[in-house]
């Protein structure tokens, strides 16, 4: 390929656009081998076509956008129940945002692919690239820059200064990576028994007894349990509640939003047969049970009760945990039995727990073996 | 004048002793007239027992072993919701007591079923007592505040029946029935009842208002109610979301970069 001559500046003047890229592309290189009219537009007839096409799409596209931004703003989004009036159109909210919303950018991404498509020719064109390394000419005089500069500045010569700038980078770099990484490291051993793995929300704080609330979902709604409440065969959840924070809105919504505080509180039914493991004898009153309602699993709400086979039920990988066996596990993944929360009534009739779990609550862990109790 | 006054006086204590005396005897023929009908429907419901539920359940309700359990105290509203179901009576030993169309003579849409279904779960009451009932009717069972009853819903119901009442699974393959035949009579009843592995919630543990609430939650999600997308999915949840989106919309999505690329 031979090289073309530099024009004059005079001459580049006078050059015509498409003689001015033909240059350009024979300066870098390039060129064009083969150069068809687009398909969608080589016909008059055609072109109008393709024209009207693109046109109709990018309108539809500014209509849907309209609609979307309309139908945003001003659509009811209200819920109104099902055989009341305005109930239709409250269905048709979230089709109506979702359609318009793929109408304003399908119709315009359609637009764009189709106007290339029917008006972009079909051009072929070819560049000259060099293969392999550049040239040794090229190799040796960067290399020759690079030490020249290095000479001229000092580095190459100060040693002492060059390691020390470099140390310097590099202590900043672990810094920033300490800065990242040290919010990770967490050593969840640290308050002993106390470790949040080891307790929950039921563990008594000085004498004050922990009562049985009923989670409702509100904060302020303070129901205390007492047997009566429950029939033969029920089943109720239940957090920890302590008299001193009956106003703290935020300690009794925490207290029902922390993980590991539910408990399913189980009346069986009256004459129910049951085993209970050795040593945990006295953890029940009477037909009333509690369990920890977090699956020893994954930690799923296992609150599925089965009031024929007494058993309850995780609904995520179904494990079973027989509730007259001490919620022993008999089927599916879980392989630790639900804790058990040991309780009793106080002098008003108010069911309280006497302690926290006698096992940790939730999946198990590695630790768990070389636990405190 | 005084003797006047004393006239008064006389006609007052006179009218005063007649209503009072009116007030005693005339309520006491009402009760006797309840009482009898009272007994006219037990005596029915004793009459319904025997054909339908005898074989089973005993013939003092005490239960037969192997084949059904005692009825002493399970109420009204656990007869309601059984028979008025078609759980019971079942259609022969290898019915798991799932609901079916509900015997003809229990039908509850008609008004020899209701009168039946009545008599049946007065002669039950009769014996142990247990829950009722309600009285008002089922359009009424429909509470006002259906958000509310969502709350309730999600946190009682929801972990057995789903969360739109699409039914779930339970041990022993057996399965919690989906809502959507179910009356309001028929949930505020097994709500009261707790049939078959259902726990009870009394009214203790869910007022009444609360279980109209709940109610009419599943009135307002059940069906194609609750489909603001237009297409429920069956309503399963997430795993059938994803495999449409995955699989149409993969496709899709190859379909069109091959129509962007293809050479015209």
């Amino acid at each position: 390929m031979s090289t073309p001559r530099e024009p004059t500046g005079h001459e580049l003047e006078r050059m015509s656009r498409s003689e001015l890229v033909e240059l350009g592309g024979s300066l870098d290189g390039v060129q064009v081998v083969s150069d068809e009219p687009a398909h969608g537009s080589d016909t008059p007839d055609r072109e109008r076509r393709s024209r009207r096409l693109v046109t109709l799409l990018l309108v539809l596209s500014l209509l849907c956008a309209a609609g979307f931004v309309w139908a945003y703003l001003f659509w009811p989004t209200g819920y109104v129940p099902p055989g009341a009036p305005g109930h239709t159109a409250y269905l048709l909210y979230t089709p109506l945002i979702g359609l318009t919303f793929f109408g304003a950018v399908g119709a315009l991404g359609v637009a764009l692919v189709v106007y290339v498509r029917r008006f972009y020719p079909d051009e072929v064109a070819v560049q000259h690239l060099e293969r392999g390394p550049s040239p040794e000419k090229d190799r040796f005089t960067a290399a020759a820059t690079f030490a020249e500069a290095g000479a001229h500045t000092g580095f190459g010569r100060r040693t002492m200064i060059r390691r020390l700038g470099l140390t310097g980078f590099g202590v900043i770099g672990i810094m920033g990576g300490l800065v990242a990484v040290g919010g990770l490291v967490r050593n969840p051993w640290r308050q002993g028994t106390d470790a949040a793995l080891w307790t929950t929300g039921w563990k008594p704080t000085g004498d004050e007894p922990v009562f049985l609330r009923v989670a409702a979902g509100d904060p302020r709604e303070i129901v205390k349990v007492r047997p009566e409440d429950l029939e033969p065969a029920s089943i109720l959840t239940v957090v920890p509640f302590r008299e001193s924070e009956r106003d703290d809105v935020e300690k009794n919504h925490d207290a029902e939003m922390a993980p590991d505080n539910p408990v399913v509180l189980i009346r069986l039914p009256a004459g129910t047969h049951v085993t209970n493991p050795p040593g945990r004898e006295d953890l029940h009153h009477g037909d009333y049970y509690a369990f920890s309602k977090v699956c020893t699993h994954l930690g799923c709400p296992a609150a599925l009760y089965d009031t024929q086979l007494q058993v309850i039920l995780c609904p995520c990988h179904q494990s079973e945990f027989r509730i007259t066996e001490g919620a022993r596990p008999v089927f599916g993944p879980a392989a630790r039995p639900l804790p058990q929360l040991p309780i009793t009534v106080d002098a008003d009739g108010y069911f309280v727990a006497r302690s926290d779990f006698l096992d940790p609550v939730g999946p198990s862990f590695w630790e768990m073996r070389r636990g405190s109790r | 004048m005084m003797r006047r006054l004393r006239n008064v006086a006389l006609i007052v204590v006179a009218l005063a002793a007649v209503g009072g005396v009116y007030a005693l005897l005339v309520p006491s023929p009402q009760t006797a007239v309840a009482q009898t009908a009272d007994t006219a429907r037990t005596a029915q419901g004793r009459a319904l027992y025997e054909q339908a539920c005898i074989s089973c359940h005993g013939a003092n309700l005490q239960g037969e072993p192997g084949r059904g359990p005692g009825l002493t105290g399970v109420g009204d509203a656990a007869v309601y919701f059984q028979v008025s179901t078609g759980r019971m009576p079942l259609a022969g030993p290898q019915d798991r007591g799932y609901r079916k169309a509900p015997a003809p003579e229990f039908d509850p849409t008609t008004e020899q079923g209701s009168a039946n279904l009545a008599a049946l779960g007065a002669y039950v009451e009769a014996n142990g007592g247990g829950p009722t009932t309600p009285t008002t009717p089922g359009d009424q069972l429909i509470g006002s505040d259906v958000a509310h009853g969502g709350e309730l819903y999600r946190l009682n119901c929801a972990s057995c029946h789903n969360f739109t009442g699409r039914g779930g699974v339970l041990a022993d393959g057996r399965y919690p029935p989906r809502l959507d035949g179910a009356t309001p009579t028929q949930m505020y009843t097994a709500m009261l009842s707790g049939p078959m592995a259902m726990p009870v919630f009394s009214d203790q543990q869910l007022t009444p208002e609360e279980k109209k609430d709940i109610i009419a939650y599943v009135v307002s999600v059940r069906g194609q109610n609750n489909a603001p997308g237009g297409f429920g999915l069956g309503e399963l949840g997430p795993s059938t979301e994803g495999v449409i989106a995955f699989v149409v919309g993969l496709a899709t999505l190859v379909g069109v970069a091959a129509w962007i690329g293809a050479r015209t």
